[in-house]
């Protein structure tokens, strides 16, 4: 009677041993979607532009190719990119953190220029079809240009050396070779380059597309996509002027310690208040020790006198990321000489980007209803980055330069991490729309910025 | 003796697969393994230091020795919501043990000393796997040594307590989100103590009530080890090397069952448990250097729970008795701040148990416990991590005890 007790036992045990938990509860699916072709239309954000270049691995993390590789779990194809070949970048610009010795002897860690090996030759043509169509640069406009991948049109400015290293024929348009792929699905994410030239460069540099000229570009263009009775996703543009590029920079970095230093400035600045006052305009600039506003040029004070199109900066103003450090604490910029008008966003400026964003942003939410597709909403994801931000699996995504996650080291696209954000965000989108069951990805898979 | 080599044998053929109901470990006596893991209303010998001290002096015998262990071999599986990402632990074999001497003084005291291990988590995901910004790895373990005596009077009542002294350590890593393989190891021991009350009350010769109460213990940790592995860029600003404190609390046990013996062989028995488990309310690191940029406080916001328990036994002589027991345990975690480092759900169980008494001196007890968690989809909130998780986990005990 033992034994046979026993052996059940050991019955119990066998069985019980061969079950093992497991969850597989997801099956991917595509809706009414047909992934079968993608093809992603864009700028730099959809090229996978990192870190103020476009790089072999950067290009690898973008958005784009993170999504594709999950609409393929769900019936999705191929997704062929015009692959750079070098971690340096096709043009120069990359950058890494590391150290670097300010004009005081200071030691600090930011971005410095990366050293990551030669260039990928932006002549050396691709020469394969290809599903990621993002061109660093491109505003609505160029995606209808004939010619801008043709490098004859390259001295004159107005071809793309991105667009001319993958354009199929020299004359072809961006439209055009898109449409050549057959794509069944569709993303497009455009725009920002019609409101970012502007905002990068204070105002100073290229102007905002006036919207009458978005609107029809941007109408013709997504018309046409669509036209062949594809599927997609439209992204809207998020808000610039949140991006770490405007926002780490403060506005008050002239620290005063020492008396004597304040009231020189006080003195040489007399002569201005003095103007000002009798003007009858508000427009001072004062001294003490502590932290200072710096002293900006602003055309659109329309002084008679060039000279004195200058004041103090606004707390709610923005400085570039890329205004030269150095000038300011050695040669005297910002204090007693002003800081140039294109490191510096003014009130003005900041809401000519913001109503230029909010009405292309209007037109693309109007589009994306109209032709029936899905749309990401970024600015409005963006701006949930603000103040203590978002947390995925344990990360947090805040608009903080390197230390919030979100951006790359140029402040304005996307780390490894904030792509794949944006991938699930893109996700959740055509899930919502399409009935898809599109798998997300783990935000924690993909690499933290590079600290040294 | 053959038969129990066999046996042992068909152990070492097993897979690995969870335990559940927090951290709790409730495997001190393999008769009570087996048997829904239920002693409150017995007196099982000095297995009775554990389960129920007010039932220790109606031990038969003058001098009781029992010793024993359990090997939990565990498993939860993870799926991540909107995702078809699927993990899995690598638990290693959790391994309760215990010890108890019980003697008896005339015929009311009786004294003894116990060595268990009531609580203890041993969860191991892959080190690269989605929530390894949460938690890779965590081993917690408690030993608690307890002096007890009991008193029973007239063998109709008995009243006994212990108190409890308690080593406890606890280790755990988690990853960082930096370059280069960031993490974090955290290690620390502390004590505490405690204690264990119980009473017993035999109104008529075929039945048996018992009520015990095993008091919360803080675990702090003071002046733990903390080693950062971290970019050379960010060692200014966060030392490699911190001292860290942390308080985790072992929540306190009400039981109370009733046993009744239906006839010379079949005995039957219930119980029910309340888990004090609201205690566990957050978990808590302060750092003695860069302590504002380390420290955390981490919601748990356990809630208390009921466990009611039934277990069977039937003796076929006096030398031979299987039994068999089943409970269900209901997840202290709340669905809002549910991690993974303890992933514990609602959980079905079954227990088996044989005894063997080849001389009156000599038991064997085996015992057999299966758990099954029930699938749930749970986030951790504060890391916006959540997924669908299920545990199940085997369990075979071997204790051996001694009657003088």
């Amino acid at each position: 009677m033992k034994t046979k007790y026993i052996l059940y036992f050991a019955v119990v045990l066998f069985l019980a041993s061969s079950c093992k938990p497991e969850v597989n509860d997801f099956t991917p699916d595509a809706g009414s979607a047909d992934f079968s072709t993608y093809v992603a239309v864009g700028n730099s954000l959809t090229a996978g532009y990192a870190d103020g270049a476009l790089y072999k691995s950067g290009q690898s993390y973008g958005w784009a190719n993170i999504l594709s590789a999950q609409l393929k779990q769900s019936g999705g194809g191929d997704f062929v990119l015009p692959v750079i070949e070098s971690e340096q970048g096709v043009l120069p610009g990359k950058l890494v953190l590391g150290p670097s010795t300010d004009c005081l002897g200071n030691v600090s860690l930011g971005p410095v220029p990366a050293n990551d090996g030669d260039l990928d030759p932006w002549n050396n043509h691709i020469d394969y079809a290809i599903n990621n169509l993002g061109v660093p640069g491109a505003k609505v406009g160029h995606l209808l240009f004939p010619g801008y991948g043709n490098p004859a049109n390259l001295p004159a400015g107005l071809a793309n050396p991105y667009f001319v290293k993958f354009a199929s024929t020299p004359d072809i348009t961006v439209l055009e070779q898109a449409l050549s792929m057959q794509p069944t699905f569709i993303s497009l994410w455009i725009g920002n380059n019609d409101v970012l030239g502007y905002a990068t460069s204070g105002g100073a540099g290229s102007e905002i597309t006036p919207v009458a000229d978005f609107a029809g570009q941007y109408g013709y263009l997504a018309q046409n996509l669509f036209a062949g009775g594809s599927e997609g996703i439209l992204a809207n543009i998020p808000d610039i002027a949140n991006a770490a590029f405007f926002t780490t920079v403060p506005y008050n970095p002239i620290v005063l310690t020492d008396q004597v230093l304040v009231d020189q400035l006080n003195t040489a600045y007399a002569p201005y208040n003095a103007a000002m006052a009798s003007l009858g305009l508000p427009y001072r600039v004062n001294w003490s020790l502590g932290a200072n506003p710096m002293v900006i040029v602003d055309k659109d004070m329309g002084m008679p006198v060039p000279e004195f199109n200058i004041r103090q900066i606004e707390s709610n103003e923005l400085v570039l990321l890329t205004i030269p450090q150095d000038s300011i604490k050695c040669a005297q910029w910002g204090s007693a000489k002003p800081i140039p008008d294109q490191y510096v966003l003014t009130v003005k400026e900041i809401k000519n980007v913001n109503d230029a964003t909010e009405q292309f942003n209007n037109i693309i939410k109007q589009t994306a209803q109209d032709l029936n597709l899905a749309f990401a909403d970024f600015n409005s994801l963006m701006k949930q980055m603000q103040g203590t931000g978002l947390v995925y699996d344990g990360i947090t995504f805040t608009t903080a330069f390197v230390y919030g996650n979100l951006f790359s080291l140029d402040g304005i696209h996307l780390s490894p991490q904030g792509n794949a954000v944006v991938a699930n965000y893109y996700i959740d989108a055509i899930n919502a729309t399409y009935g898809a069951n599109v798998p997300k990805v783990n935000i924690s898979d993909y690499p933290p910025i590079t600290l040294p | 003796m053959r038969k129990i080599t066999l046996l042992l044998l068909s152990f070492a053929f097993m897979s690995m697969t969870v335990f559940a109901g927090g951290y709790q470990v409730r495997l001190q006596g393999n008769k009570q393994n087996g048997f829904g893991l239920i002693g409150t209303p017995l007196s099982n010998g000095s297995s009775s230091i554990f389960y129920n001290p007010g039932s220790l002096a109606f031990m038969d015998g003058k001098l009781d020795f029992e010793l024993g262990g359990s090997a939990i071999l565990s498993t939860a599986a993870f799926q991540k919501s909107g995702s078809n990402y699927q993990a899995v632990t690598e638990n290693p074999v959790g391994t309760p043990f215990y010890f108890y001497i019980a003697g008896k003084i005339g015929k009311v005291v009786a004294l003894g000393l116990g060595v268990y291990t009531p609580y203890g988590n041993s969860s191991k995901w892959e080190s690269e796997w989605a929530g390894k910004y949460l938690i890779q790895d965590i081993a917690l373990s408690a030993i608690f040594i307890q002096p007890t005596i009991s008193f029973n009077f007239g063998e109709k009542f008995g009243i006994g307590g212990g108190f409890i002294y308690t080593i406890g350590g606890v280790e755990i890593n988690k990853a960082l989100n930096y370059s280069g393989g960031a993490g974090v190891n955290l290690q620390g021991s502390s004590s505490a103590m405690g204690y264990n009350l119980g009473l017993f009350f035999k109104p008529a010769e075929n039945w048996s009530i018992g009520l015990n109460y095993r008091s919360r213990i803080d675990m702090k940790i003071e002046g733990g080890d903390a080693t950062f592995t971290i970019p050379k860029s960010l060692q200014g600003t966060i030392p490699t090397e911190n001292k860290f404190d942390a308080e985790l609390p072992l929540p306190a046990n009400l039981d109370l069952g009733v046993a009744i013996q239906a006839t010379d062989k079949l005995l039957i028995a219930i119980e029910f448990d309340w888990i004090f488990w609201g205690a566990y309310d957050s978990l808590s690191f302060s750092f003695e250097e860069a302590g504002e940029l380390l420290d955390s406080q981490n919601p748990r916001k356990y809630s208390d729970t009921f466990i009611p328990r039934i277990g069977i036994q039937y003796a076929f002589s006096e030398k031979f008795e299987i039994r068999g027991g089943a409970y269900y345990d209901t997840s202290p975690a709340d669905d809002r701040y549910f991690t993974p480092e303890t992933v514990t759900l609602n959980t079905l169980a079954y227990t088996l148990g044989l005894t063997w008494n080849p001389t009156t001196y000599l038991g064997i007890d085996l015992s057999f416990l299966q758990t099954f968690g029930i699938k749930a989809e749970k986030n951790y909130q504060p890391d916006n991590f959540g997924g669908t998780y299920q545990t199940g986990a085997i369990i075979p005990g071997l204790g051996l005890s001694f009657k003088f």
